[in-house]
């Protein structure tokens, strides 16, 4: 952590105005320049390389990006739930409430765990502790953050699972993991993330194990209570559909940056950034029928051996002597609407008509 | 019988609550289904016979058996050097006093099986609480208590309980058990560590922190229950081990008091 403190002390003198808690009241959570790194035998791993966003208050935000982009890290980095070593938040910092996560101490951030950010993981086969009772673990959850006797404990972990929508309740919280099908398990998941009632719900790819059908009935669900509980969402994925039906804004995540955000609709039906373009282009369509799948060429850089400037320069088809310098995020259009690229820098006209058209033939090849 | 039938099978519009289809499972928590498992386990049942009927034989034939530890017997001209088992001594007697070896047995198997239960059973505790410990933070705490228990397991136990035997005095029997349990904990500390490396990564550790379970609760009350079988078995063998090494340690004259019964008697007694 000594890195961190020295970031936060540099910033503190120089008196940088980013630094100290969201002016507006209505941000949930804000994470400025969050970069988490791992030192491995190799080097150093910039899995979350200078990251920012918001959340309101009850809104949703959703992460896409590649396998090993860095989404989950930036998801673990917020719960404090890096190993640290190998893992360290070298820089950034985490508003959450008015509070920033990364100054608290273990005991605090315990605290808020659980009971104010709670989060639903990947794999609901091995989320749940095979020797204890579907009830004992959401129990354990209530009881460890609201002074309620074991009973009550108990009450209101038969009242979350009839929230998630499963079947007699009253037998559910005696029956042990084994016992449920994986989509089961991932409500009885939910169930114990929504058991506190948590400001923010993060959801690391809730639907990445499940089969179709029941993933329709999971994010049909997490909508659902998102909307009745009105915590705020950060739904992790890769799949563009998801977000597509889940959340209001979108944040496209390429080798540890954001490389464009913007509400949903506006990113996936105006993508601003070759990336976002590319992996919108790999949606298998109607249209597409019979043809070869398309898919971005090309593979995510090492992370020993990352190119100079933008990151995804080596694979886009629009690059050109410019994308060796690090492009910012740059806005587009309203504001909250930002894509990390040289097309849409000023000036650029020729290239940027170049690339939106090709973007809007992508475009409409997906929606048919 | 034809009509209920239908009735039955009308499905959730017919009057009463909607079918139970599961009512007939039962939730079996983790001690359950090992006792069905055991119970279904021939060897194990006979296992557990066996070793039942020893500490109930413990228990009372001292009491029933008609020789008595303290009672030295009137020599039998004919049997110097010991009888072979008969009618009166099952298991013979030993040569020179003559005194009946079953007795001996049966009276030494209270402190032999203390001791031998005793010493697995601190050993247990003592080496799932540092090897959950090392296993789970890793590190420079794991680097720690693992050198401290390469330094233990490289002491030869014998040394050390002459050792202990010359400063503390011998003959005690919680002494030696205290002894044997604290050498046996580095064995039971590193089996533990190995299953605390595995089970640290587990998803539902990761989730249990998730939810703010501090790392104390994760590693007793989530991780440990996980590991319970292996410490299980480590323990029941290190009984066994405790007891055949009280017996060395008190032939060599450095364990129990030759006053105090032990399953090393037999081999002490003329």
């Amino acid at each position: 952590m000594s890195r961190l403190e020295a970031a936060q002390e540099r910033r503190a003198e120089a008196g940088v105005p980013g630094s100290g808690p969201p002016q507006a009241s209505d941000v949930l959570l804000e994470v400025r320049n969050l970069r988490t790194y791992f030192h491995v035998m190799d080097g150093t791993v910039r899995a979350v390389d200078g990251v920012d966003f918001k959340i309101n208050r009850g809104g949703t935000l959703g992460l896409v990006g590649e396998s090993g982009c860095g989404k989950s890290v930036t998801a673990h980095a917020i719960m404090r739930l890096i190993e640290t070593p190998p893992g360290e938040i070298a820089e950034g910092e985490i508003w959450f409430d008015g509070r920033d996560l990364l100054t608290l101490s273990d005991e605090e951030m315990r605290e808020i765990r659980g009971g104010d950010i709670a989060m639903i993981f990947q794999e609901p086969m091995t989320s749940l502790n095979p020797v204890f009772t579907v009830g004992d673990q959401i129990s354990e959850a209530v009881r460890l953050h609201q002074k309620v006797s074991a009973r009550e404990a108990r009450d209101r972990a038969i009242e979350s699972l009839r929230l998630v929508g499963l079947s007699a309740p009253e037998r559910r919280v005696r029956q042990y993991p084994h016992e449920l099908s994986g989509g089961m398990r991932q409500r009885v998941l939910i169930a114990m993330a929504l058991s506190c009632s948590p400001k923010l719900l993060i959801a690391d790819e809730p639907t990445t194990a499940l089969d179709v059908t029941i993933q329709a009935q999971i994010l049909e669900l997490i909508n659902d209570v998102q909307a009745q509980t009105g915590t705020a969402l950060l739904l992790i994925t890769h799949d563009l559909a998801v977000v597509a039906e889940t959340v209001q804004t979108l944040a496209v995540m390429y080798a540890g940056r954001i490389v464009e955000t913007g509400s949903v609709e506006e990113v996936l039906l105006n993508p601003r950034m070759p990336y976002t373009q590319g992996l919108l282009n790999s949606i298998p369509g109607e249209k597409k029928r019979g043809k070869a799948l398309s898919a971005i060429e090309g593979v995510v850089p090492s992370p020993f051996r990352m190119p100079p400037g933008c990151k995804f320069q080596p694979r886009c088809p629009h690059q050109w002597e410019r994308c060796t310098m690090e492009p910012d995020l740059l806005e587009v259009g309203r504001s909250e609407r930002r894509a990390r690229c040289w097309l849409q820098a000023p000036g650029e006209i020729e290239r940027r008509r170049t690339y939106d058209l090709a973007a809007a033939a992508t475009v409409r090849d997906v929606i048919g | 019988m034809d009509t209920t039938r239908a009735t039955d099978l009308a499905g959730p519009e017919s009057a009463g609550p909607a079918p139970d289809y599961e009512v007939g499972l039962v939730s079996l928590n983790q001690w359950q289904i090992a006792w069905r498992r055991f119970r279904r386990h021939k060897l194990a049942m006979f296992g557990a016979f066996l070793f039942l009927g020893i500490v109930a034989a413990a228990i009372a034939l001292p009491f029933i058996w008609p020789f008595d530890f303290y009672t030295i017997p009137t020599p039998k001209p004919n049997c110097r050097i010991g009888c072979p088992p008969n009618p009166d001594n099952i298991f013979g007697t030993t040569g020179g006093l003559q005194r009946d070896v079953f007795t001996l047995v049966v009276n030494g198997a209270r402190v032999s099986l203390a001791i031998g239960l005793g010493a697995a059973l601190f050993g247990a505790i003592i080496g799932s609480i540092v090897g959950g410990v090392a296993g789970y933070f890793g590190g420079w705490v794991d680097n720690l208590l693992m050198r401290i228990v390469d330094a233990l397991l490289s002491l030869p136990l014998l040394f050390v309980i002459l050792v202990i035997a010359r400063f503390l005095g011998s003959g005690n029997w919680l002494l030696i058990m205290v002894v044997f349990a604290a050498f046996g904990w580095p064995g039971v500390a590193r089996l533990v560590r190995s299953l605390f490396l595995t089970l640290r990564n587990e998803v539902f550790v990761e989730a249990a922190r998730a939810v703010g379970v501090s790392s104390t609760r994760i590693i007793f009350r989530h991780i440990l229950p996980n590991a319970v079988s292996p410490i299980i078995v480590a323990s029941t063998l290190a009984v066994a081990g405790v007891i055949v090494g009280e017996a060395f340690v008190s032939f060599l004259g450095f364990g129990v008091d030759v006053t105090t019964p032990t399953w090393a008697t037999p081999s002490r007694t003329r």
